[in-house]
Parts: structure tokens; sequence; C-alpha cells
């Protein structure tokens, strides 16, 4: 496969033709519809940002101007709130189905495709089913599950179901990969004496290493924004997870617009300048899991 | 090997698969079952004893026209969001990988995905404040632009509430299905655009001839994706309008929550949830048969 | 030997003397708890829930907790605050899940009958009926709390919704508070024609137009017929008088109130109040505190308020001086295993003390009566307080008295209504159909 070039400056056109004004009309107008698309994105989270230095009064008076002083203590008190508990939760949370899901569904892959189990179609289709049932749908049952279960309310309320319910998919995703992987490595590795288990630590994983990226980025995107279970499993407000928490924090600050505002600031950046560090790694994890 | 070591090792294979089993019976299958039989029961969290009605709850669901309204707000969101997030998204990864510089793309990339970034609650309570009536930004760009006659109260009216809450979902994911699809578009080897431009081919068309159809595969799981997304929406709603105004912008997520936990209905909330089961059965059905072969070969 | 024997017995004598006084010291300390509170022998943990997490209101409730458990030591109280919105799904959650609060905020009415009909009520009448704590709190508050003739709520605050007005605006303009319903839409117009916004009105949440029928229906629908509506077993919605009173809101909705309420909050109808936007605002009393300079009103406005409470309507069939306003109250779950320790928690929360000190941080009235005075309250909350003791008697928030179906039917048809979507016919159907539904399925 070719190596993918630098876009020439003249790309498109015969190269040394002179651009018809259609031409160079497309070429404007395209490039005024990107920059319209950069500020529909980037002037609210700017504003929402300012706002937080707002006072009420302010808010009210001027929405859309700068606030007249900083005022720094609406980010204390939208900190005192508990949004960094609201983002640790979430962030602990998150991790822990990562981990949770990525392992078990590396595991079921592997099983189901290397190791020649008696049943294994059957108990695969069973898994994927697992992919046409939405968690919405299994809300209430689930309600009464975990309390039965003694782990209402608790961090295991959230992990268990969103490990759950995204195993068919990630199993999917990675068993999808790992019948692509060349059996000579494990060959040998057998020959070699390695047990099943040495070879899915030494072998399987790391060769499967860009699609367990790319699951665990998309189990990380869906746990994090995760609202019902997270609205009806936790109640106790330390528990709560940073969707959930910032609606609450909306119920209390309802006088309070600029607090409010400072702390979805707060709840933001994070993630974004996490995106932004990481987001050459996004991609190549993606495109290396998509296609082999 | 002894047939006895060839047993245990057998089964000690069924270790690996073990517990991703369990888990999807016991929390995934078990209550999807369990919810139909909940369905056919009257009660609530008051209830002293729970009453059988049989299919009583589907047929006040067949009857409920706010159940009908979330069902049609649940088809425009999926609508709207295949056109914009896949349509346009196709178009504008295609915009930024043929016609922009190399570290401008990046940036622009990096721009148009930020928002998904963000939870959806944030951009659910920004929004909010967007939308105001009075001092939101919607509101006073049209009167700046000069037509104070389009202003409203975006999520205040049953006529625009649901579509305010529409558009600031494609806000919101604009960059994230454009992502996934330049990513599958750098797979396609750039031989086949150096020949159509050779032969004299226009960007435009060369869109149309070589990158939907190879794209097609990657398309149409985005599709599904995006369509089983929009028959799940729940937070967007909740946090923005819960549903109001007068039930205007219920989708099925929002009325079966509602339903189950202050309407004290929760049979007719696990009846509400036995449809999206059905609705997103069919969605997931489509989404196996849609990739079961191998992806397109260059 | 001898000297030394006795110094060791005078120094025994000594410490046997000083550990009689400690054991006394103790016994007659815990004694003096006792009169204090019923006793600090009380021991056990509970788990108390109430509804003011904001910023403004949370160190108040956190302070009584934290006195309580001064005075009782082998107490541990579990204390939780859900915001006012989130709580009616809140507790139906925790209901559903088997964890309602020992103590739990309750609204009164068929919310909080719900909850009674359930088994999850303690009946507090032997607490409250002829004693001198039930003595100490207002009547009529205790009253709404009462069902089947048995007392199951323990009120802490009394509350009343009256027109607040700018006395500035009004007397620069001439206008005199409107004695009749008629005379409020005469001084609407007239406010209107001065560009002056009449009455700010915030509707996104719904209860706020719930709140003018809680008021309209009873001056237009006779006594007797609202309260055998309001059951659920009862209830028709036959009267003519429920379309009169939907008519008439119509009617104040065009010529006074904000329009495109619905996507607007009630906090901003408040800050247009204090801004001098607008004339009126139909709030209760509960929200005073807002207003006053203490509670961060401008001077301008916090100097230049009164109120007065829905006129009455003249050729109404119904009650003209019922004041709409209901109490805030707690209930103590039937199924909790330490119900004396949750009485305890809401008697202290009820005592004098606490009580005044409620008045004074949260501008609140108190259910306790004559805890209000010009120490620890503002003029115009004491006028509150005579006006309340001289209404006829108190109409509880339509969508908390109501019957969930019912008060749904309510609350959307009047978001439609505000809308254009509804007329008044149209919603009184609405209501009849969700009654008729109640009274099949009891």
């Amino acid at each position: 496969m070719a190596v993918r070039s630098a876009v020439p400056e003249s790309h498109g056109e015969l190269a040394g033709a002179h651009p018809t004004p259609l031409v160079v009309l497309a070429s404007l107008g395209r490039m005024a519809m990107l920059t319209c698309l950069v500020l529909v994105i980037v002037y609210p989270l700017v504003w929402m940002c300012l706002a937080g230095f707002k006072s009420t009064a302010e808010l009210f008076g001027d929405a859309w101007g700068l606030p007249g002083a900083l005022r720094i203590e609406n980010y204390v008190t939208a900190w005192n709130q508990g949004v960094v508990r609201y983002l640790f939760n979430s962030a602990f949370v998150t991790t822990a189905s990562i981990f949770g899901v990525v392992l078990l569904g590396a595991w079921a892959a592997y099983g189901l495709t290397r190791l020649h189990l008696p049943f294994a179609t059957p108990v695969l289709f069973f898994i994927l089913g697992g992919m046409m049932l939405a968690p919405a749908v299994a809300l209430i049952p689930l309600f009464r599950l975990l309390q039965a279960l003694g782990i209402y309310d608790t961090y295991f309320a959230l992990i268990v179901p969103y490990v759950a319910f995204r195993l068919p998919f990630i199993t999917f995703l990675i068993r999808a990969y790992v019948v692509t992987l060349p059996m000579e490595l494990e060959d040998a590795a057998v020959v070699d004496g390695a047990s099943r288990w040495q070879i899915f630590w030494n072998v399987i994983v790391p060769l499967s290493r860009p699609i367990l990226i790319s699951a665990a980025l998309l189990q990380a995107l869906f746990a994090w924004n995760e609202f019902p279970f997270a609205l009806v499993f936790i109640n106790n407000d330390n528990l709560k997870t940073l969707p959930v928490g910032l609606l609450d924090m909306q119920g209390r600050l309802i006088t309070d617009w600029p607090v409010l505002l400072a702390a979805l600031t707060m709840a933001s950046v994070p993630m974004i300048l996490l995106f932004i560090v990481g987001q050459r790694q996004f991609i190549r994890g993606l495109a290396e899991g998509y296609g082999k | 090997m002894s047939v006895i070591a060839k047993r245990v090792r057998a089964l000690s294979g069924w270790l690996y698969v073990l517990p991703a089993l369990i888990l999807v019976a016991v929390f995934v299958y078990y209550p999807v079952v369990e919810n139909f039989r909940l369905s056919t029961f009257q009660w609530n969290a008051f209830s002293t004893h729970p009453r059988y009605v049989g299919l009583g709850n589907y047929a006040g669901l067949m009857a409920d026209p706010v159940f009908w309204r979330a069902i049609f707000n649940n088809i425009a969101y999926a609508i709207v969001s295949v056109i914009w997030q896949v349509g346009f998204g196709l178009v504008l990864a295609a915009i930024l990988e043929e016609t922009v510089r190399a570290r401008l793309r990046a940036f622009l990339r990096t721009v148009y995905f930020i928002p998904a970034t963000i939870s959806i609650t944030v951009t659910g309570l920004l929004f909010q404040f967007l939308y105001h009536p009075q001092f939101g930004l919607v509101n006073r760009v049209l009167v700046i632009l000069g037509h104070p006659q389009w202003t409203h109260s975006w999520l205040g009216e049953e006529a625009t509430a649901i579509w305010a809450i529409i558009g600031m979902s494609q806000w919101q994911s604009i960059g994230y299905v454009m992502v996934l699809l330049t990513v599958a578009m750098q797979k396609i080897p750039r031989e086949f655009y150096e020949a159509a431009y050779i032969d004299g081919t226009t960007k435009v068309q060369a869109f149309f001839l070589i990158t939907v159809p190879l794209l097609r595969e990657m398309t149409t799981l985005m599709m599904i994706l995006t369509i089983s997304g929009a028959f799940l929406v729940f937070n967007e709603v909740k946090v923005m309008t819960d549903g109001g105004p007068n039930n205007a912008s219920q989708v099925l997520g929002t009325w079966l929550y509602r339903s189950a936990f202050q309407n004290d209905q929760m049979g007719y909330a696990s009846a509400i949830a036995t449809v999206i089961f059905i609705l997103t059965f069919g969605a997931g059905v489509a989404q196996l048969w849609g990739v079961r072969g191998k992806q397109v070969e260059f | 030997m001898d000297r030394t024997a006795s110094l060791r017995r005078r120094r025994w004598s000594l410490i046997a003397t000083l550990l009689v006084f400690v054991l006394v010291g103790t016994c007659s300390s815990a004694g003096l708890g006792a009169s204090a509170s019923t006793g600090s022998q009380l021991s056990g943990s509970i788990v108390f829930l109430e509804r003011w997490p904001e910023p403004q209101y949370a160190p108040y409730w956190k302070k009584i907790v934290a006195d309580y458990l001064a005075l009782h030591p082998n107490v541990r109280i579990d204390h939780q605050a859900i915001a006012d919105q989130p709580y009616k799904d809140k507790i139906r959650v925790l209901t559903a899940a088997g964890q309602l609060p020992d103590i739990y905020f309750s609204w009164a009415g068929d919310f909080a009958n719900k909850f009674v009909r359930a088994g999850l009520a303690a009946d507090l009448t032997p607490y409250m009926r002829n004693t001198p704590w039930g003595n100490s709190l207002a009547p009529a508050a205790v009253d709404a709390w009462t069902h089947g003739g048995k007392i199951y709520g323990v009120p802490i605050s009394v509350d009343a919704k009256v027109f607040l007005y700018n006395t500035k605006i009004f007397a620069n303009n001439g206008l005199q508070v409107p004695k009749t319903i008629d005379a409020l839409i005469t001084t609407c117009d007239t406010l209107k024609s001065k560009g002056i916004e009449p009455i700010a009105f915030g509707n996104k949440d719904g209860w706020a137009a719930i709140h003018y029928m809680t008021s309209l229906n009873p001056k237009y629908v006779p006594r007797a017929t609202l309260d055998k509506d309001f059951e659920p077993s009862t209830g028709e919605f036959t009267d003519p008088g429920y379309v009169a009173a939907l008519n008439e809101f119509s009617t104040i909705n065009k010529h006074c109130l904000t329009q495109g309420a619905n996507g607007i909050d009630y906090t901003v109808a408040q800050a247009e109040l204090m801004q001098g936007k607008a004339a009126m605002y139909y709030g209760q009393t509960v929200e005073f505190k807002t207003f006053t300079r203490a509670g961060g009103a401008p001077a301008s406005f916090a100097n230049n308020w009164d109120f007065f409470p829905m006129p009455p309507v003249p050729n109404g069939r119904g009650d003209q001086n019922l004041l709409t306003g209901a109490p805030d109250g707690f209930m103590v779950n039937a199924k909790s295993k330490h119900i004396d320790i949750a009485v305890d928690l809401l008697k202290f929360i009820t005592d004098r003390q606490n009580a005044e000190a409620f008045t004074k941080t949260l501008g609140r009235l108190s259910s306790v009566t004559g805890t209000a005075t010009s120490a620890n309250a503002f003029p115009q909350l004491i006028k509150a307080l005579r006006v309340i003791n001289s209404a006829s008697g108190m109409n509880i928030w339509l969508d908390t008295i109501l019957h969930i179906d019912i008060a749904n039917a309510y609350l959307n048809g009047l978001e439609a209504m505000l809308n254009g979507t509804k007329t008044p016919d149209q919603i009184m159907q609405d209501v009849r159909a969700a009654a008729a539904k109640v009274r099949a399925n009891p």
C-alpha cells in the first residue's frame, strides 16, 4: 500500500493549469465552511469558561460580553461543590470497567477462537447476541437484581453492568482481530512448551495491542457518558459520576449560574486536554484497530 | 495425553470464556427476560402487591399519544443524525483529506472532535443557556442578523423543543463519526486517486466514484450505530427538558424513566422497555448482518 | 507506721470521694440531658433526608445535625439532601430500592398519602395529639398532615403564595393594590401600556402555573366539591367552576404574564422583579428572603416591596378567603428501626430555639407558633404570618394534593395552554379522563 503523502498544493487541478473562478469560489466556500464550524464549536466553550468568572447580575445583564472582574471564587465554590469528586468517580468507574471489559473480552475471544472448545460457536453467538440488548431495557430488572445482590449504591453497581453490557461488542471486536492473527507464533510457542496462559499473555496480547487500545477507547467513551444506570443505581452523593453529579449541581445551584458554568468548565477541561495531548495516539489506535 | 487429562484441559479452556459468559447471561440476558415478565404487571414503588394485567400495559401503550410522540421523536433523531453525522461527516472527512494541508488537517480534526470528549450533561446544561429565550446566544444572533421574528423559546415551545435538542446533539457528535470515517478513508490506497486525477476526474467526482463505494461497509456500520444510538437517547433530553413541555420532547428512554419514577407505573415502563428492545434488536441484527463479511479487499 | 497507714487511708478516701463526685456528676449531667431532650441514652443510627442542599441553606441543617449529635453522643446520623426538582423521582427510586430514609421530607396531600397507603409513614398521633410538642405547632399546619384522623407528618414551616409587588412602580403609576381579580387585570393593562412587564412568570418546572390554578380553582368551585374531587376514589372534576378558573388564568396570562414562560426559570422571573423590569411576581413567602438585602437583592428593590394575596373573584361560588400555601414537613419511615430517635430529632428541629433560628437564618416562617418576631424576622415576613393566621383555610399545592396522574393532566395541560395548543375545555377533559382512570384503579 502506498505511503500517504502530504497533499500537494495544486492537488486536484491539472498541474500548471490556471484555476478557474469556480474552483476558487469553491475553495473559498470550503474554507468559510470549515472556519464557521470551528467558530460554532469553539465559541460556546470559550463563553462557558468566561461565564464562570462573571457574577449572576452580569450574566443576566450582558451575557455575551467579557466579565468585569475575574471572579475566581466561582471556580472555588464549584470545586467545593464536588466537581472533583464527580470527576474522580467517573474516572474510577471508567477505568475499572475498561480493565474488566478488555480483559474478559480478550479471554473470551481467545477461548472461543484458539482453544477449539466444543460448542464454541453457539456460545459465541450467545455472547454476541447480547449486542442487541439495550441497557435501558434492563433498567428496572437490573435495579432489583443489584439490590438483591447487595451491590446497589456501590461502585460495583456501575462497573459490573458497564462491563456486562459492553462485553458482546468488545468481544466481537477483539475476536474479529484475533482470527486474523497468524498461527505461526502460537505454534512456535506450543512447541516451546508454553501453557495456554503463557500463550495468551506473551503472544496474543502483544499482537492484539492495536485492537485492545481501540476497545479501551470505545469503552471509555461509553462509560464516561453513561447516564441512566448512573442515575438510578447510585444515590450516595460521594459515589456519583460526572453526568449525574452535574445534574444534581444544577438542582442545587439553581440561583447561582456562574458557579454552575464554572463547574461545567472544570468538568470538561481534563478530557479536552487529555484528548489534545493524546489525539495522535487515539487516531493511530483506531486506525490500527480497523481492518488489518 | 490421557483421556482424563484431555478432558480437564478442554474444561479448563472454558475458564477463559466463563467470566464473560456468566456476566452476559446474568446481567444482560436475565434482566431482559425478567423485563418481559415485569411488563405484565401493574406495580410501582409504593405497591403493596403487584397486579397481573397480562398485555394490558401494551394495550395502554398503543393508545398512549405520548408513546407515539416519543417514537416520532426518536425517528426524527435517527434521521437527522444519519444525515448530519454520517452524510455530512463523510463529506467533511473527505474535504479534510483531499483539500487541506496536513498540519491544518490535524488541527481541524482535533477541534471538531473536542465536543465529543465533553460529557453530554455538560453540553446539555451549556445549551440551556444558549437556547435561553431572553439572553441566549441563538436568539441574540438572530436579532443581530435582523430577524427578531425568528426568535423562540427554543426549549419551552412544543414545536421546537425536540429539534433544539437534536441540534445540540449534532453539535456534539460532528467530530466523532467524522474521525472514524477518516480512519477508514486513510486505508484507501492513494493510487486510486492518483490514477483518477491523471484521467481528469475532479475531486468531487472522485469522492462519489472512489471514496463512497469503498467506504460502504464503514458507513453502513456508522449508520447502524447512529440509528440504534438515536433510539437509546436519554441523557440530553432528561437534562434539557425532562421530556417537556407537555411531553412534546419525550423520547422512549425518558418516557420509560418518567413512567417508572415519576408516574408510579413500573409495569408500564417495562412495556416501553420491551418496545425499545424490539427496535434495537432489529438494529443489532442489521449490524451483525452488515459486517458479517470481510472488508472490501484492495 | 501509723502515720503512713493513716495517710494512705486518707489518700484512698480522697480518691473515693472524688470518684463519687465524678459518678454523681456524670449521672446528673445525663439527668440534665434527659430533661433537655428525651435522653442521651438514645443510641442507634438513622438516615435523615432533607430538601435543602443549596449553599445558602445547607449550613443551617449541618449545624442542627451537629448540635443534635453533640447532645446525643450515641446516635449516628447519615445526613442527606436532595434538591427540590429532582426530589420527586429520587424519593421514588429510594422507595423502590427499599432505602427510604428514617426521616424524609414530603409535601402534604396525596404525595404524603401515597406513603401512608403503602405503610411507609409512621403514625405520629401518639406523639403529637394533645401533647406539649403537638400544641406548639400551628394547628392548620398539623391539619395538613392529618389523614384519616391520624397525624403522619411533622410540619416545619408554613408558607403562602402571594403577589409581591414593587411599591415604587405602583406609586409612580398611580396604582393601588387591586381589590378584585378584574382590578388586577386592569392594573396589568396599565403597566403594559407603560412598557413594564406586569407579572414576571417562569414556568420551566411546571409548578408555577399550577400554583395559579391552586388559587383560582377554590374561588370558582365550592369547598365541599373540591374536597370530594381531591380524594382519588371520588374525584370527578365536573363542576363548571374548573373551566371558569382556567379561563381566568388564560385571561391573566394574556394580560399580565411573561410570554414564552415554559422556557424560563422561576429564578429569572425573580430577577426581573428585583431589577425593576417587572412590577409583580406571584411567589411564596419562603422566597421572601431572596428579596431582602440580606438575601442579595439590590437596595433599590429590597426597601420598596410589599405583597397582597390573590384578590377575590366577586361572583365566584367558592370560598374567597382561602389562601394558597402548604407546610413543608417530614415524615418518619414506619419501617424504621429507630422511630424513637427520628421523633426525637424532629422534636429538636421544631423546638423554640431552632425554630427561631430557622426564621432568622433561612427567612422562612416556622410552623412553631410565636417564633416570628421583629427580633428575627423582617417586616414582610411578620405581615405574612398575620395574613396566614387570618385566612379561613389553606389550599395545598394542586400538584401535590392530587393523585399524580391527575396532577400530570393539569401540569401538561397548562404547559400546552401557555403555548396556545390546548383550550381550558380540553384540559378539563384530560383531567376528567385521568380522574376516571384513578377512580377505577385505586
